[in-house]
């Protein structure tokens, strides 16, 4: 479970990017963040995962406040930046086994985890390679991977579709699906709202770093008395904000 | 078609090519870099001028005052064109913004014009080091007019062009024509290795012809005409003769023409190389993302198996980073080659230095006496300092991580031993560097085998603190908008302020040694017990400050 009571974030002082925000994102569902572009999703997403320091508020990651234990709070996330261009020069097992051991995995798990994955996302070939010879989509996978080597209880994934492929796109859909219905946390942001309107237990919508909407897809539709897409929905919402 | 090349060229500068003067958020940065900008360059203007001044005197006993301005401009030009080819390299082919200009609809010739010029502009400090010193001092001495520091504007101006269209000519056709740019980190490798060499081939040649030559030598070689530098920079830059020619005869229309003859060559020069540009420049470029892929199954069970394998994270985070500074050429070369050059040509200058053998001889002669133990051990343990403050291996390393500094952030290992990672690693290289010159030393200068072990029992303190003082530098200023390799350590003023530190406390140690001159007993306690004492402080002063910076730090 992820909780943020009263969290702030200004940039330079000036720019508000996530103004009081309370959030409860509970395990078992996955839970959608929509916005549009530059809403304060990826803001949110850094300060949960401590990459961000809140300037006032708190974050707990079940229970544990990230201020005073951030260790223990990261190794029960596992975390898909929005842009998987990174460690370029590792090759993909490298990067893997790097990950691994920064978050403390056994021999034993890595391999298991390791085979498993690298099947599902087709990518048993390519480990020995240099990441930078990889494609957009392999490298989102490879940092996909990264992220659950530690079977995290907390899965946190900023825009993890773009780039995959549809057999990718739909495992890991069904990735997102098993973890939750297995009562862990799941939470991803997106701007498809298709996606999101089709795998979200729950959705919240921010817009210029408050949250517009926070509850089921019925409850929205209930709220607003229409029985609209989300896509309709949610420009409605963030419309009436301009 | 001009608009266009200028408006690209501004907007390169501002997205901080060049020094990214621009990109600089934090005060510490401005103001550092504003003292470097007050001191330090200004300094080696004057640094240069009182060798100038020295050789000028020397010079026109024979009437030969007028080699200052052609050697001005030839080691102005040499240098140009040496650190051109590797700056052009990098950002004409291996910079990140070139992808995106490629889809932009811009012509070659603009992206090549653009990027030639913000070259040229860094290019300037070299020039006013170097040229200026030359120019002030031929200015006063010689008493000339104004006419002269007029022509010699025009000179500056003008004289990074031909040197840097050489380099981007060289580059550009290297790059279309083998497939060097499809092996883009070992040709970055294998060609700023050779780079260095010849930099240091040329600076021992220089320092030698310069330092050891005398009067009549001097006399002799230029009545002979046998004036290997001029010779050399006429033959690869024939344009530097009509600045020469220019500035030495302000008075006549000759000087005159001649200034306008090289500023029209100049120009020229410039414009073939935009023909050049548009003809080849694409067909070198195009596909350079591509990195070439194996794609073999064979060994993959035994590759596989060597990473599965658990280690601890301050482990493996430390041997990620030295797998970094390997792989990565620019890293490469300014953190790990140059920790074993600088070794080489301090040796080089002990032996050769200025009286020649002489040098080596004293330093032996003190060896043997046994009463100079203790300094000599003192002596070794500086230069391990001097070894660690030299690479940029430790004060780059958080500038290093750019903006995948974000994964640092959300790994679930503390910033306290993150920051050990990072000091470990560079702290192995700078150790190797200095053994290896320690190992040097004790062959060339016959060091007694016990003060040698002395010496790298004692001596990783050295290392080890000026290691905790680049992490602290580079914690609280780093350089972390960037986006090309290079502009985080060799545009990076933390490796600077890291020599000047090393500096000071091998300084120190130095100056310690040759007041006291102690016994090797009291050396040996006295540097443990401080080194030891030091380092702990500022272990202590990391673990607190350090740590703390780190958290602040958002890439």
């Amino acid at each position: 479970m992820i909780e943020l009571i009263g969290v702030s974030k200004t940039y330079g002082g000036t720019v508000k990017a996530v103004d009081n925000l309370n959030l409860t994102i509970p395990g078992g569902e996955i839970f959608g963040f929509l916005g549009p572009n530059g809403a304060g999703k990826t803001t949110t997403i850094k300060m949960i995962t401590g990459i961000l320091n809140a300037d006032s508020g708190t974050i707990k990651v079940n229970g544990v406040d990230i201020k005073t234990d951030p260790v223990k709070v990261k190794k029960q996330i596992g975390f898909v930046p929005d842009s998987p261009n990174m460690f370029l020069r590792l090759k993909g097992i490298e990067y893997l086994g790097f990950m691994a051991d920064m978050y403390d995995v056994s021999s034993k798990d890595r391999t298991e985890i390791i085979d498993d994955l690298a099947k599902k996302f087709g990518m048993e070939d390519v480990l020995n390679d240099r990441i930078q010879s990889y494609s957009h989509g392999m490298r989102q996978k490879i940092v996909l991977m990264g992220s659950l080597l530690h079977d995290p209880s907390v899965w946190i994934l900023d825009e993890p579709m773009t780039g995959l492929d549809p057999r990718s796109s739909f495992i890991l859909k069904e990735m997102m699906r098993k973890r939750a219905d297995s009562g862990k946390t799941v939470f991803f942001s997106t701007h498809v709202l298709d996606v999101a309107e089709k795998i979200c237990d729950k959705v919240a919508i921010i817009n210029k770093g408050r949250i517009l909407f926070c509850g089921t897809l019925d409850e929205m539709r209930n709220s607003s008395m229409k029985d609209e897409s989300l896509e309709k929905l949610f420009l409605e919402l963030t419309e009436n904000e301009e | 078609m001009k608009n266009k090349m200028l408006l690209l060229t501004r907007t390169l500068l501002k997205n901080g090519e060049g020094f990214g003067i621009k990109g600089m958020k934090n005060k510490v940065s401005k103001v550092l870099f504003a003292l470097m900008l007050i001191i330090i360059l200004p300094g080696l203007v004057v640094m240069f001028s009182f060798f100038v001044n020295s050789a000028y005197s020397a010079l026109a006993v024979i009437g030969q005052e007028g080699v200052i301005i052609s050697w001005g401009i030839a080691i102005t030009s040499t240098v140009i064109l040496l650190f051109g080819i590797f700056y052009i390299a990098a950002s004409f082919y291996f910079s990140r913004d070139v992808e995106v200009l490629l889809y932009l609809p811009l012509k070659p010739r603009q992206i090549v014009g653009a990027k030639f010029l913000t070259a040229a502009i860094f290019e300037y400090i070299i020039t006013a080091a170097v040229f200026l010193p030359a120019v002030i001092v031929y200015g006063i001495r010689s008493a000339v007019g104004i006419v002269f520091y007029l022509y010699s504007f025009v000179v500056f101006v003008f004289i990074p062009v031909v040197p840097l269209c050489l380099a981007s000519v060289l580059v550009m056709i290297l790059m279309r024509f083998t497939n060097a740019s499809k092996h883009k980190d070992t040709f970055s490798i294998i060609g700023g290795t050779l780079a260095l060499l010849l930099g240091m081939g040329i600076n021992i040649v220089m320092q030698r012809f310069i330092v050891n030559i005398n009067l009549q030598e001097l006399e002799a070689l230029i009545t002979k005409g046998e004036n290997t530098l001029a010779l050399l920079t006429s033959g690869i830059f024939p344009t530097a003769r009509w600045a020469v020619s220019a500035l030495l005869d302000t008075a006549t229309a000759a000087g005159f023409l001649n200034l306008l003859l090289y500023a029209a060559a100049s120009a020229a020069v410039y414009i073939f190389l935009l023909f050049l540009g548009e003809k080849v420049y694409l067909k070198g470029v195009v596909g350079l993302s591509e990195s070439v892929s194996k794609r073999n199954k064979q060994n993959k069970a035994e590759e596989r198996d060597k990473f599965l394998k658990k280690h601890s994270a301050l482990r493996t985070y430390t041997m990620l980073e030295l797998k970094l500074l390997f792989r990565t050429p620019i890293y490469f070369l300014n953190c790990v080659i140059v920790n074993f050059i600088w070794p080489v040509l301090l040796l080089i200058y002990m032996v050769m230095g200025t009286e020649g053998a002489d040098m080596q001889g004293m330093v032996k002669q003190l060896i043997i006496n046994t009463d100079n133990a203790g300094t000599i051990f003192l002596f070794g343990i500086a230069m391990f300092a001097f070894v660690a403050g030299f690479n940029g291996t430790v004060s780059t390393s958080i500038s290093r991580e750019g903006q995948e500094l974000f994964v640092k952030k959300y790994i679930p290992v503390s910033y306290r031993t993150q920051i050990l990672a990072k000091v470990l690693s560079g702290f192995i290289l700078s150790i190797a560097g200095a053994v290896f010159m320690l190992i040097a030393a004790t062959a060339v200068f016959k060091l007694p085998l016990y003060i040698s072990l002395l010496i790298l029992v004692a001596g990783w303190m050295g290392t080890l603190l000026i290691s905790f003082f680049e992490i602290l530098l580079d914690l609280y200023n780093p350089k972390l908008d960037w986006d090309s390799e290079q502009k985080a350590v060799k545009q990076n003023m933390n490796v600077v302020y890291s020599m000047v530190i090393s500096s000071i406390v091998g300084g120190l140690t130095i100056y310690a040694a040759a007041q006291f001159s102690p016994g090797i007993i009291t050396a040996a306690l006295s540097a443990v017990l401080i080194y030891g004492g030091l380092n702990v402080l500022v272990y202590f002063l990391l673990c607190k400050k350090g740590v703390e910076r780190f958290k602040q730090l958002e890439g």
